[in-house]
Parts: structure tokens; sequence; C-alpha cells
């Protein structure tokens, strides 16, 4: 099993007035590619054109170089992805074990013997094992997400679309997700959305959207180089006209922004590259 | 004899075995589907949507309602309201367990391989099959309305057609809205105009019924790719 090549290039959406995305592409093949960016810019849109259940209105997807606006390709394509959107859900009747057979059935995976297994071994790996016969409802909200995850796994997919799976989840769970993610690097392209910089410090790939545009592309480590030169710690209150600062433990202001003269620099994190690739501040 | 143990073959039969006793019994519906020879990638197909099932008992409760009104020949107002509401409930069916606003794991099933057109067949034939049946089986017991048992089911079919063709470029309920609401302004002209109740059960209108029916399967086979595509199932 490989992992999925997905190449989306210039793709664009429009929703009435409003430009979703704009001229986006990306490439992944392997590893983890966490798409950042503030909510509503458009990180749910990409990962519905990359998933083929929406058209962009201009610009090509390609899975395994899969054109998914023809009918048979599409169908094809689908047999590599596994998805997990961020406001899905089952019906709250519905048990634990019917819920991730059913999406099993539409999956393909026949057989009722394999497909029981199947459903049982997802529903075990993120930790769900003990709660097949109860119903969805009476399920935590971090046990729901798992549940989404769950059926995201099924049938092995070479493409993992996650749009952001660590909401809602307790420390436990995340550290979970953080496993099964890290395990299929190898063999499988994982795009994962989120606003959540820690979940994206793990990732292989960083993209950074901001208003349906790529701001940045490159590793955890290059965007936290964004601000470097920028992040400095001073005792006292900062001065006038800082991007953002907050106290620290030991009382001191960690600060971004342009440095005074004469403060001492210090290593920033991905958060505040983060901050400064959505600001567009020229670095110094 | 000392018998080679293969690990790794003990390992898949004591998943195997653990699958079968940890896996919930199916549900009743689901049961008696079974029984009558549907198989089961189907019958989870259709009963894994509370929604359908709950659209199932609404349309039976509908159509005894109306039957039992229809089985007073006195009556004729009631035959008149069981013959025009039938042909909506297959289509009921369909948009309340359709769709993203229906079906919260809606998206999820966008993105597997198995095409949305034949998902929602399959949801339109059962929910058709179990109509029929139940409209069928008031109708014969009603000596009055015994006489039109069948004149309905032309109609029927050509209005879920038409509700799916509307769902190409609709929101499900939103189409079939419109198919109901076209379906009584036919039944309401088609009187007025032949001076006859019944005026849209008769030869002319189960023409007509056939043409929008052939019609509308063409329709819908020829813009299948919607139901694959998030923006038409809201």
């Amino acid at each position: 099993m490989t992992a999925a090549q997905l190449f989306v290039e210039h793709v664009a959406k429009r929703f009435d007035r409003r430009e979703a995305l704009v001229d986006v592409t990306l490439f992944a093949q392997g590893g983890i590619t966490a798409v950042l960016g503030p909510n509503g810019s458009g990180k749910s849109t990409l990962l519905r054109c990359a998933t083929t259940v929406m058209t962009p209105d201009a610009g090509t997807v390609r899975i395994d170089g899969l054109d998914p606006n023809r009918e048979r390709e599409r169908i094809e394509a689908r047999r590599r992805i596994g998805y997990a959107p961020q406001d899905a859900g089952f019906d709250v009747r519905t048990r634990v074990f019917d819920a991730i057979d059913y999406l099993a059935v539409l999956k393909e995976i026949g057989g009722d013997r394999r497909r029981r297994r199947t459903v049982l071994e997802v529903l075990d790996r993120v930790g769900l094992s003990d709660r097949v016969g109860e119903r969805v409802g009476d399920l935590s909200g971090g046990m729901r997400r798992r549940l989404l995850l769950a059926q995201a796994l099924l049938g092995g997919p070479t493409l993992l679309v996650l749009d952001e799976p660590g909401a809602g989840l307790d420390p436990d769970e995340r550290l979970r997700l953080r496993e099964i993610l890290a395990e299929r690097r190898r063999t499988t392209t994982v795009l994962v959305a989120t606003h959540l910089t820690d979940e994206a410090a793990s990732a292989d790939t960083v993209v950074v959207l901001g208003s349906g545009t790529v701001r940045f592309a490159g590793s955890p480590g290059q965007l936290a180089a964004h601000a470097a030169g920028r992040v400095w710690v001073q005792a006292g209150f900062p001065p006038p006209g800082v991007r953002s600062s907050w106290q620290q433990a030991d009382g001191h202001h960690r600060c971004l922004g342009h440095p005074p003269a004469g403060v001492d620099l210090v290593e920033p994190t991905l958060e505040e590259g983060y901050l400064m690739v959505q600001d567009a501040l020229p670095t110094p | 004899m000392n018998t080679p143990i293969d690990p790794a073959r003990l390992d898949a039969n004591w998943r195997a075995i653990t699958a079968e006793l940890d896996a919930p019994r199916p549900a009743r519906t689901e049961r008696a589907l079974r029984a009558i020879g549907v198989p089961s990638s189907v019958v989870r197909m259709v009963a894994a949507t509370p929604a359908l099932r709950r659209s199932w008992y609404l349309s039976i409760v509908a159509v005894v309602l109306l039957g039992l009104g229809a089985a007073d020949p006195a009556e004729r107002g009631s035959l008149f309201a069981l013959l025009v509401m039938a042909p909506l409930l297959p289509v009921l069916g369909v948009a309340m367990a359709y769709g993203t606003s229906a079906d919260p794991s809606h998206e999820m099933q966008l993105a597997t391989p198995t095409h949305g057109l034949r998902l929602v067949l399959v949801r339109a034939v059962t929910v058709l099959v179990v109509s029929v049946g139940t409209v069928l089986a008031m109708m014969l017991i009603s000596p009055a309305a015994r006489p039109m048992a069948a004149a309905w089911l032309l109609p029927a079919v050509a209005v879920t057609a038409a509700s799916l063709a509307l769902m190409t470029n609709r929101p499900p309920r939103q189409a079939t809205t419109i198919a109901a609401l076209a379906w009584f302004v036919t039944v309401l002209v088609a009187r007025v105009v032949a001076d006859d109740p019944l005026a849209a059960f008769r030869v002319g209108g189960q023409v007509a019924a056939a043409l929008v029916a052939v019609l509308s399967v063409s329709v819908t086979v020829v813009r299948r790719g919607s139901f694959e595509r998030i923006e038409f199932a809201r």
C-alpha cells in the first residue's frame, strides 16, 4: 500500500459573493499535511474539494492522477479516501456498530463476516470497542469525534482527510489521535484541517490559509522561523504597537512585533510564526 | 503428536470468533428484511437511517387512516383524498431520509465509492414498495376504493421520479415540495377542466404520468453526478 498522491492546482470556489478559495495549489504524498487557518479561511472547502464531495469552480484536483470530474475515476479515487468532516455525525438513535457498519457497506467492504471484523477493528483502534451496542446519543462529544475517525479508517485509506479531528477531545484522546496519525505517516497521505497550532506542530508540512488563499506552505520549523527576530521578552509593560503580548509566569512579557532596540530576542514558537504569516508582516 | 501452530492463523481465527460474539444483534426491521431474502448490504443501506424508518411508519399510519375513511361508499371525498395523497407518500419518505439536513452522516456517504444515485434509488424503491403495499392493501379491503386500486400507482412513480429529477438541481426537501405542489395543481386543474374529481387518474392522466416518469428518469440519469455533490444535498 502506497500513500496516495494528492494534487490540488489553482483551485477556486465561490459561494454567492464570498470567495472561499482563491487560486489554491497544494501537493501532498505521504506524511501529515496540516491546513492551518482561522474560522472561515476556507479549510473545510479545501478539504471537500480534495475529497471530491465538492466541485471547484476553477482548477483541478487529482488523486493518484484520477480526475474526480469523470464518474469512473471519481469512484476509483473514493476507494482511496477516508474522510471525517467537521460537522458530520450520526443519528443519535443509531447504534455505534450499525453506524460504522453502514459506512463499511458504502465503502464496499464485502462479506458479512469480513465487514463485521473490519468494523470492530476500527472501533477497537479508536477505543470504542466496548461501546458497540450503545446508541450514538449516549456517547460523549469526544467519543463521537472518535467515531468519525473510526469510519474514516475503514478499508485502510491511502488518503486520510480529517477536518478538525482534535476538536472536543481530551488530552488522552488527542494523544491517541496523534498516535493513530503518526503510525499511518508512511503508508497514507494525511490531510488535517485545524485552527490549533499545537495540532499542526506534529505535521510534516503546514499550509496556512487566510481568506481562501495560501499564505504559507512549508515545515513547522519554517513557519516558526517567520517570526524570527520578532519575538522578545521584557520586564514591565510592552511598548505600544506590538502585535500581541502576554505575561508569562515569571512576570515578564513575551511580545510579538517590531522589537525595540536593546531587547532580548527569543526563539519564536509555531503560533508566533503563524500570527506573522496571517498578518503578512515583512520579515526584518 | 505435536501439531505446529501458526500464530497468524490462530490470531485471525480468534478475531473472527470475537467479531461474531461482539457484533450486536441486528434490529427487528433488519432481521425481517433479511428473512425475506434482501441482501444484508441493502438492508443496512435502508435500515441505517432512522429518518427513513420514521417516514415508513408515518406513511403507513397516514394510508391506514385515509383507507378507513375511503372504506365508506358514501364518502367520495375520502377516496379522492386517498388517491391524491397516496402518490406523495414515497416522495416524502425519500425527502425525509436524504441530504445533510435529514442525515448527519450524508457528507461521509458522499466520499464513499457508492454512487449517491444508487443510495437514493435503493431508499426510493424501498419506500415505494412499503407505500404501494400498504395503499394497495387498504384499497383492496375497501369496496368503494377497489375499482381505483391501481389508478394511483403510475402517478406515484411519476411524482417520485419527478422529485428525484428535481433533486439534481434543488435541495431534497425543496425538490419534493415542488413535485408535491405540481401534483396538487395537476389534480385540481384536471378536476376543474374535465368536471370529474378523478380525471387525473383516468386514461389521459395515466398517459401523462407515464410521460413524466420517463422524462424524469432520463433527466435523473443524465444529471446523476449531482447526487455526488454536497451542493445539492442540503
